[in-house]
């Protein structure tokens, strides 16, 4: 399947319960290095309650330049969160479903998202 | 004395280059119609695109990426190409008003007809875009067009009554037989006009090109900061000619020859010649411009190489999308449409285009990850945020105000 394909999904909890969007996909870049750079792993999703744009950047904490951009962009996206894909139950045709008991995390990044 | 050189070139090229079609027929239309009452905007939009020219020169200082490049990775795919579709749409209808344009001016030299003269243009420029060495290319025409000066001279020459002039200009109100709704409609256009995105477009992929570094910002700085400004004053110089001859006389500008007719009354022939230099020289670096910038925001888009540093076979897609566009806007003028009627269109257009372009650049300025230490100070991203307020009402405002004007008639 196609990554943008999954951008602007549904999601679902386990009742069926509607969550949001999937606004962003979270990858890491960790492991034994094959060649020169390490392969970049799937983390999990970033759900979105109201709009499945683009953070434009604004998930790093670090970024506070210029008022009042980053507040307006962190309002829209606000309630959203980060499943990992290990939470993640089913990813069908047009929806997401999440497992029951899926663990919600914030989907901010300290610093500037290195670590 | 080299360094003083290159400033002084840099400044007189951004003087010479900041005129094109746009500011050319907006600014006498302006002039004609409403005096010197919307001359203000002239400022506010020259302001801004010192500012945001220069950011989006900071940027590719300091980034090593020009504005396309840094719109598609800020807004993705998907924002990244609607943005793509109506900046290219806006820009190669700007191409194709240049065409014109330059075929206009040429017609005004030689009494050819202007279809007649279109192949000629399209393949001079193509030429040069193919050919010339990029620096050449921006100081050749960027002096040729200092040549419209002549607006200036021609404007003390007609000796007007200062007193009104300035009376016009700062009390600014809308002349009786105008409507509000009408000259809100011209002010957005003399703004868009201004701050045409392709400037920055070009301006920002021209940085990569020339290889600039942190070290050539204070260069660039003063370049934009100078010569902008007084690339502005040519553009007041022509409506003011347009209000003192044209808007007494009742004539409201439709076309090239009526742009010029304050420069032949006031300075004669002498005056005749320079004009129709400038005006061919700021059209044809435009249009290089506004097609160079079709090749770069297509290729920074999708990534293909592209570059007047590279040899044409190293970036062909870049090279051929160019020739495209261009046989695209000789297709459209070929219908004989009226290019100084694309051109008030093109204007108007660009303002709705303005916060697409704007707003990606003022991010990326603010993110220490593409810029380093070289991000916002405090006191442009104020400015700019201000801005981003008054491109955001203007692009909000002018279809509306084009619908209920008429597009100004």
């Amino acid at each position: 399947m196609i990554l943008g394909d999954l951008l602007g999904t549904p999601v679902f909890d386990d009742d069926g319960v509607r969550l949001g969007r999937v606004a962003d996909a979270r990858f890491v870049v960790d492991g034994v290095p094959p060649q020169l750079m390490a392969d970049a792993r799937l983390l999990g999703l970033v759900v979105s309650p109201h709009s499945w744009s683009s953070f434009l950047g604004y998930e790093r904490n670090s970024l506070t330049q210029p008022w009042p951009l980053p507040a307006l962009l962190r309002w829209r996206h606000s309630g959203s969160f980060l499943v990992m894909w290990a939470d993640i139950a089913m990813i069908g045709d047009g929806s997401v479903r999440l497992r029951r008991g899926y663990t919600a995390y914030s989907p901010a990044l300290d610093g500037d998202g290195q670590e | 004395m080299k360094r003083i050189l290159g400033v002084a070139l840099g400044i007189l090229t951004a003087i010479g280059g900041f005129v094109d079609i746009g500011d050319l027929v907006t600014n006498a239309v302006v002039g004609s119609r409403f005096g010197l009452s919307l001359i203000w905007v002239v400022g506010v939009g020259v302001a801004g695109i010192c500012i945001f020219a220069n950011m989006s020169g900071r940027v590719a200082a300091a980034s090593g990426r020009a504005t396309f490049e840094v719109i598609r990775e800020r807004l993705g795919p998907r924002a990244g190409l609607a943005n793509l579709s109506a900046s290219f749409f806006i820009n190669l209808m700007t191409v194709t008003a240049e065409l014109g344009g330059i075929a206009l001016a040429l017609q005004l030299a030689t009494s050819v007809h202007y279809l007649l003269l279109i192949p000629v243009a399209v393949v001079a420029v193509w030429l040069v875009i193919w050919r010339v060495k990029f620096s050449i290319m921006e100081n050749v025409t960027g002096l040729l067009g200092l040549a419209l000066i002549v607006f200036v001279v021609a404007l003390f020459l007609l000796k007007p009554d200062w007193g009104s002039l300035a009376g016009q200009a700062l009390a600014p109100a809308v002349p009786d037989e105008e409507t509000g709704a009408a000259y809100w409609y011209f002010a957005i256009a003399l703004f868009g006009a201004a701050m045409t995105p392709y400037e920055v477009f070009f301006f920002s992929s021209g940085a990569v090109e020339e290889g600039w570094t942190i070290k050539d910002l204070i260069q660039s700085r003063i370049n934009v900061l100078v010569g902008f400004p007084l690339g502005g004053l040519l553009s007041v110089a022509i409506a003011a000619c347009a209000a003192v001859v044209l808007l007494p006389a009742g004539i409201a500008v439709t076309s090239i020859s009526q742009v010029i007719l304050p420069v032949a009354e006031g300075a004669g022939k002498l005056g005749l010649a320079f004009v129709l230099v400038g005006l061919v020289a700021a059209t044809f670096g435009a249009a290089l411009e506004t097609t160079l910038s079709s090749g770069y925001t297509l290729a920074q888009f999708f990534g293909w190489s592209w570059g007047k540093f590279r040899r044409p076979a190293q970036a062909a897609r870049f090279h051929l999308s160019m020739i495209i566009c261009l046989l695209i806007g000789v297709a459209v003028l070929s219908t004989g449409v009226d290019p100084v009627l694309i051109t008030e269109y093109s204007v108007v257009f660009s303002a709705v285009a303005l916060p697409l372009t704007y707003l990606p650049i003022l991010i990326v300025a603010n993110d220490p990850q593409y810029m380093g230490g070289h991000v916002n100070g405090r006191g442009v991203n104020v400015l700019a945020m201000i801005y981003l307020v008054v491109i955001l009402a203007a692009s909000l405002a002018a279809i509306p105000l084009m619908i209920v004007t008429g597009a100004g008639s």
